[in-house]
């Protein structure tokens, strides 16, 4: 079950459980979405996004539906959980936990 | 499998969809940018990355790692098993004994009661039978007209065939032989599905008078008599001596059956056909087979009745004399065969699970007791950060390895269990069935992944709790207080008591039957059988003559005091009772009068030293004459004696008989040890008809007759063959021989289950002991008194002994029962028993709480005080 890029992965699995939190939205969107708020800084590569989509769906924090698109086909929305909500508050609370003592670290060493 | 596939290629379709949507969207947007469609198209697919591989990573996601977590859990528990040697054998071999027993009576079960008979669509066999509604009596045998009247005017069968057995000599050999011969009506073979396994059926030709003499031979014979020769087929097996009309004296061997075929039962050796055309198989009246039947595919037994029922009363218009009162009853085959044995069987296979349940209990105390153990181990995983479903999962795999090891070890002493069950119960039905099989197995891996969960839940739900606690506190101290324990311990009390009870009962019941005086005296009594067949009956003179001369021979040789035949061995349970009708004074007819009626010829009183009470013993007369019993007189004449009153047999049928009683015979226990003597009446006969026992009492022990009696019998009747020699003591000990088994078992069961209670109390005691060893040092220093220590554990282990036995007392009642009917000169709450159990258990529970007691007092306060 122990995956090796567990940090990385956790980083990505937040950004997308954020964007899924503005409403339900297709993976194209939610690439582009990440892109838009990131300020393009973050490239996230389709290759990881869809594998990190379907593991955070089969944790429970992910509900998805087919749906008519945008451009009126169908696509895949996702949407985010009770739990995915309560997952995501919890994972931003020690993530700037984490980052305000980082800036702290960085901060003092100056 | 295939839904596993199926929802497969419905997830990678469905994957597909979403990824080409995004590769759509992407190339919309291209176009948009005022690309060409082309450029367009390759310029999405090369940002997005192969929608192939990324199906498969998708498919990845999906997947269980189901397979690598086994793999690895099953690995650690072998390496466990290495580590922790004596406990890990301690449990293999509990379970050994559990899963082992448990799966020999399984496979008892599972032959007998649950398995189809070996015929091709065995539940459409059903046995038919013919009863006489008008008297309630009993079924009767079958004309073999009426059989055919029923094989030809049903709508509901694919056809009903007959077949009645008859004992007979082989003359070929020095001294006669006993052949078991099965004569059958037509159809024989097509309603049980077989064929022969060499050679062929009988031909239609063969089942007519003046056709060819056909016999199929068993597979026994064959192997016997003949060296399993391939070339049987057209050779002959010669018979005692030929009955003009009725029998030849050689058969053609036609075919040989297969080994598992033993039908009507195991002993028959050959099978030939009754001509149904013969002038004397004409008469309605003549009461000859034993019917069995196939019904058509997906006909029920109900459909099945009716339609026969309306045969039967059609016949009962067309020949009004004969057939008027009969009706018909039909059983399924399977429910014939297996009869009373279910209820034994399944009274053992409850005891087996009693004691697995016992044995899990026990193991589940042990793995509690080692949980508290490697609590560090298992606090270390939580802090490394596995969840603790994994580490459920990790610890139910351990007890899944033992008990794996377990089942197996167990297998290997249930695949004893056919020849155990041979040995000890020859008598029960389809015993030659029982083997080991995949069912078997099958059925044993279940018991392993069932103990597993009842054993291993337990103690991992709360070896992780506590651990979780643990790993959260970073505390090593364990508290003292394990109440599940305690519990397990009270369940192992209480089911042993159950079981105890249950063998105590049936003890008991076997002792009272051991005490019981039958009224006649069984010991120094020779039995045998001559070899007769029905076709004898015809001449009744002449059968009258041989029967007198060969009671006379019996008589005469040196060390015999009396001899006599009977129609039903006393003591033997098994006879039916008939209904009679006494000819004087007015009738009541509401009032019936039944009695177990037996033929026995003069000499049967001395034989069986049954006093006569009044009147004469049987004596040879021109005219039927009758003994009954005090309880018939009493029953049905009260105070005044039933001498010079006359009785008839079967009043409603074609064959009655008419007797004047001429004495009475006092009480004795004709119908089986354990049944109070009933209304009898005896019929002085000395006729011998097939099946008949003849009865000598000796002078010393009996069997060392029984060459000289053979050689007798041999000089006056070189034809006939000396069978089923045997004293009457031996066959009165066999009939109980499905009781004293039963008995032993469930005792054997229930004295593995006490010890395994005591040992669950030892090792629970023992434990609290040790991990409190630093409580009782310090007590110890502060000046507690050792004697209080010791008592303090005695009190602990006694007072959840005292709560299982009241549990197991509270169980044992509701479910004692199950015994009804199997016991004997008892009552089911026999207080007796249920105390000497509950004593028993007490103190063999006091003891073994004793020894950890002692230990915990002879603590050295100052030894373990040093050690922290």
């Amino acid at each position: 079950m122990k995956d090796k890029s567990e940090v990385l992965q956790g980083t990505l699995d937040m950004l997308i459980l954020k964007v899924v939190a503005l409403g339900p939205i297709h993976g194209y969107g939610i690439a582009q979405r990440m892109r838009q708020i990131s300020k393009e800084v973050l490239q996230v590569q389709q290759g990881s996004l869809y594998p990190a989509l379907h593991r955070l769906e089969k944790r429970g924090w992910l509900e998805s539906s087919w749906q008519e698109s945008e451009s009126g086909r169908p696509a895949k929305f996702y949407k985010l959980s009770a739990e995915g909500r309560k997952q995501l508050a919890q994972e931003q609370l020690s993530w700037e936990r984490v980052a305000g003592a980082i800036a702290l670290i960085l901060r003092t060493a100056e | 499998m295939r839904w596993l596939r199926r929802r497969k290629q419905r997830e990678a379709r469905e994957f597909e969809r979403e990824l080409q949507f995004h590769i759509e969207e992407l190339r919309q947007r291209n176009l948009a940018a005022g690309m060409s469609a082309k450029e367009a198209r390759r310029q999405a697919i090369l940002e997005f990355g192969g929608p192939e591989q990324m199906t498969e990573q998708l498919r990845e996601v999906h997947q269980i790692p189901i397979l690598e977590t086994v793999t690895a859990n099953l690995k650690f528990g072998l390496r466990l098993l290495r580590r922790a040697p004596a406990f890990s054998m301690a449990i293999v071999l509990t379970l050994t004994l559990g899963i082992g027993a448990n799966s020999a009576v399984f496979s008892a079960i599972d032959a007998v009661l649950l398995r189809a008979l070996p015929f091709p669509h065995a539940d459409e066999l059903v046995v038919v039978r013919q009863y006489n509604y008008k008297e309630k009596s009993p079924w009767s045998f079958v004309a073999p007209v009426r059989l055919e009247d029923w094989n030809k005017s049903n709508s509901t069968f694919q056809a009903i065939t007959g077949y009645y057995v008859e004992n007979e000599s082989e003359t070929s050999l020095p001294v006669p032989e006993k052949l078991t011969h099965a004569l059958v009506a037509p159809r024989f073979l097509q309603v049980w599905g077989v064929a022969p396994a060499i050679g062929r059926d009988f031909l239609p030709a063969e089942e007519l008078l003046g056709g060819p003499d056909a016999a199929l031979i068993s597979d026994r014979l064959w192997h016997k008599r003949f060296n399993a020769d391939p070339n049987i087929v057209g050779k002959s097996l010669h018979f005692g001596s030929a009955i003009p009309g009725h029998r030849p004296a050689a058969y053609t061997i036609v075919g040989v059956m297969s080994p598992s075929f033993f039908f009507p039962d195991r002993d028959v050796d050959l099978w030939s056909p009754v001509p149904t055309n013969a002038p004397y198989a004409q008469s309605r009246e003549s009461t000859w087979y034993q019917c069995i039947g196939r019904l058509k595919p997906g006909v029920t037994v109900k459909k099945a009745l009716a339609d026969l029922s309306r045969v039967q009363s059609d016949l009962g218009r067309q020949f009004p004399k004969t057939d008027a009162n009969l009706a018909v009853s039909l059983s399924p085959a399977k429910q014939v065969m297996v009869g009373e044995s279910s209820r034994s069987l399944w009274i053992l296979f409850g005891a087996v699970t009693l004691l697995l349940l016992i044995a899990c209990t026990n193991i589940a105390a042990l793995l509690l007791a080692r949980m508290s153990d490697r609590e560090q181990e298992i606090s270390v995983r939580f802090s490394l950060g596995a969840s603790r479903r994994a580490v459920i999962g990790q610890l139910l795999t351990e007890t899944f390895v033992l008990a794996l090891v377990g089942s197996i070890a167990g297998l290997t002493l249930a695949s004893g269990a056919a020849k155990l069950f041979r040995t000890f119960t020859p008598n029960l039905p389809r015993v030659q069935e029982i083997a080991l099989d995949w069912r078997i197995v099958g059925y044993s891996l279940f018991c392993a992944l069932f103990v597993t969960f009842l054993c291993g839940l337990l103690p991992a739900l709360r070896g992780t709790r506590l651990a979780g606690s643990l790993a959260k506190a970073s505390r090593t101290q364990v508290s003292g207080r394990y109440p599940a324990q305690w519990v397990l311990v009270g369940i192992q009390i209480a089911l042993a008591v159950t079981l105890l009870i249950g063998a105590g009962l049936l003890q008991r019941s076997l002792q009272e039957l051991a005490r019981v005086t039958p009224g006649f005296d069984a010991s120094r009594v020779l039995t045998l059988q001559i070899s007769e067949s029905y076709g004898e009956t015809a001449d009744m003179k002449a059968l009258t003559q041989r029967s007198k001369h060969i009671l006379e021979t019996l008589r005469g040789i040196p060390g015999v005091e009396a001899a006599a035949n009977v129609s039903t061995l006393p003591g033997i349970p098994g006879q039916q009772q008939t209904e009679l009708r006494i000819l004087e004074g007015e009738r009541d007819p509401n009032r019936k009068i039944l009695a177990d009626s037996r033929f026995v010829s003069p000499g049967y009183f001395d034989v069986m030293k049954i006093p006569i009470l009044a009147g004469d013993a049987c004596r040879d007369s021109t005219s039927p004459t009758v003994l009954v019993n005090r309880s018939f007189n009493n029953a049905y004449f009260g105070q005044s004696p039933a001498t010079g009153h006359h009785l008839s047999l079967t009043p409603n049928s074609q064959f009655t008989m008419t007797g004047e009683i001429r004495g009475i015979a006092a009480d004795s226990r004709e119908q089986g040890l354990n049944t109070e003597p009933i209304p009898t009446v005896y019929w002085c006969s000395s006729v011998a008809f097939p099946g008949t026992y003849y009865m000598m009492r000796t002078k010393a022990d009996p069997m060392t007759l029984a060459d000289s009696v053979r050689r007798t019998i041999h000089e006056i009747e070189p034809s006939r063959s000396v069978f089923d020699v045997q004293p009457l003591e031996q066959r009165l000990t066999d009939s109980f021989a499905e009781d004293r088994l039963r008995t032993m078992l469930l005792s054997l069961f229930a004295l593995t289950a006490v010890s395994l209670a005591c040992l669950g109390i030892y090792g629970t005691l023992s434990y609290f002991v040790a991990i409190r060893r630093r409580e009782i040092g310090l007590r110890l220093a502060l000046g507690s008194l050792r004697r209080q220590i010791a008592l303090r554990f005695l009190t602990q282990g006694l007072s959840v002994c005292a709560i299982g036995c009241v549990c197991g007392l509270l169980l044992a009642l509701t479910s004692v029962r199950l015994l009804s009917g199997m016991l004997y000169g008892i009552s089911r709450f026999d207080p007796l028993t249920f105390i000497a159990v509950v004593a028993l258990v007490l103190v063999v529970a006091a003891g073994s709480t004793l020894i950890p007691a002692t230990r915990a007092a002879r603590t050295d306060p100052m030894h373990v005080l040093r050690e922290e």
